[in-house]
């Protein structure tokens, strides 16, 4: 696994994703040119399990929705809605939004109120000020909260939240988010 | 058992807490079985807030699990807030902001009183009669002269009317820092933790009767562990 042999070698499951040269288009068979891409965005759905990362150093400001797992490392405000998704908001990570997520997981610091549909856990080293709302609580010792703790039925924020969503996708969607790099 | 009819009394009950043995605590080994104390206090308190219907706690020590699974599992909602340690990050931050202030701007010396009063701007803020007990624990042993009756008097103002408040009082002063959590009914758990405030006071029973004097009826128990517990009904 450690051998120099084996270093540089692609694994065979890893997609090969062949990048355009950006700066000499290519002719297509009809004699046009193709335009270079700029990005690649994948837009299949992520594989159950995968979890998108907003990693240290980047900061988000305004709605995080989606129903793949997030992990935050780096600093997000506004709010997060992702009703089927587990969130952990990692150790560096820094929010300033209410949370509503299938399972949420707090290792950073967080001001906003957490709801979730199956369980909330605090991990040592975790700040949190705001309410909690969830079936189940879990704090373990070092953990520091302000706010009010509230329990719910299994399966009652699930069909709140699945109620908000169905209004939301009456409504057109108004997604505004802004990524800045440090 | 309605005590809350008796008038209040300056003495003190018979000596209480011991060390008991828990099933849950088997491993307990001498010294943890020493941390768990039967809490009369805790008892009673239980006992005033045991007729209300979605009864809503507050606890003013840092937030366990225990504690919280305990009042959840019995239909209360909890609201916690590390009241101590918010009160010496505040300090901490004042402090620092004084220290990075030019000279002559905002670094004349701020009394206890306005520190007191500005720390409470942004703590213990909820609706007035919000909650029906209030978990004190020991508390009040760390705080200065000009906080303690600022926040006795907003405690007042946050509980409901036949409201309680379990408080703790060292009866010498604490040979270290504890963090406290319900571990049943009558039985409270010492938590040794870092240490987050020095020792402040040592109480007299009539002082500690005096900082409640608003409230309708006081009761204070005393353990072999030089605890005092105090049980404050509004």
């Amino acid at each position: 696994m450690w051998s120099k042999s084996a270093e540089g070698k692609e694994s065979p499951q890893a997609p090969q994703v062949t990048a355009p040269d950006p700066i000499s288009p290519k002719q297509t068979p009809l004699g046009g040119f193709a335009a270079p891409a700029v990005a690649a965005i994948p837009t299949t759905p992520q594989a159950p399990g995968a979890a998108s990362t907003i990693s240290g150093g980047l900061r988000i400001h305004g709605e995080i929705t989606g129903n793949a797992d997030l992990c935050i490392d780096g600093e997000a405000q506004g709010s997060i809605r992702m009703a089927q998704s587990k969130v952990t908001v990692g150790r560096q990570g820094t929010v300033q939004a209410d949370i509503e997520a299938r399972e949420i997981v707090i290792e950073g610091t967080v001001h906003g109120n957490l709801k979730a549909s199956e369980s909330i856990r605090l991990g040592t080293g975790s700040k949190v000020q705001g309410s909690l709302m969830t079936p189940r609580v879990a704090i373990e010792d070092g953990a520091r909260l302000r706010g009010k703790v509230e329990t719910t039925r299994v399966g009652e924020l699930k069909r709140s939240a699945a109620a908000g969503q169905a209004k939301s996708a009456e409504a057109a969607p108004t997604t505004s988010v802004t990524a800045t790099k440090e | 058992m309605n005590w809350m009819a008796k008038p209040r009394f300056g003495g003190t009950a018979t000596a209480t807490a011991m060390p008991v043995a828990k099933p849950g605590h088997a491993a307990g080994a001498a010294a943890s079985a020493a941390n768990i104390r039967v809490s009369n206090g805790l008892k009673e308190f239980m006992w005033l807030i045991s007729d209300v219907r979605n009864g809503r706690i507050l606890d003013l020590g840092q937030v366990s699990q225990a504690t919280l699974t305990f009042f959840i599992e019995k239909g209360y909602r909890v609201s916690t807030e590390d009241f101590l340690r918010s009160w010496k990050e505040f300090l901490s931050g004042e402090e620092e902001r004084m220290r990075s202030a030019p000279v002559g701007e905002g670094t004349e010396k701020i009394s206890q009183a306005i520190l007191a009063d500005k720390f409470l701007e942004s703590s213990l803020q909820y609706p007035e009669e919000s909650f029906h007990g209030v978990l004190a624990w020991d508390l009040f042993d760390y705080f200065d002269s000009e906080l303690m009756p600022r926040v006795m008097q907003r405690l007042y103002s946050l509980l409901h009317p036949a409201g309680s408040v379990l408080a703790l009082f060292h009866s010498r002063p604490a040979e270290r820092f504890h963090r406290y959590r319900v571990a049943d009914a009558q039985t409270i758990e010492l938590l040794p933790a870092p240490t987050l405030a020095v020792h402040a006071r040592v109480f007299r029973n009539r002082e500690i009767l005096d900082l409640f004097g608003k409230f309708r009826s006081s009761k204070t128990f005393v353990g072999r562990d030089q605890l005092r517990e105090g049980l404050f009904l509004k």
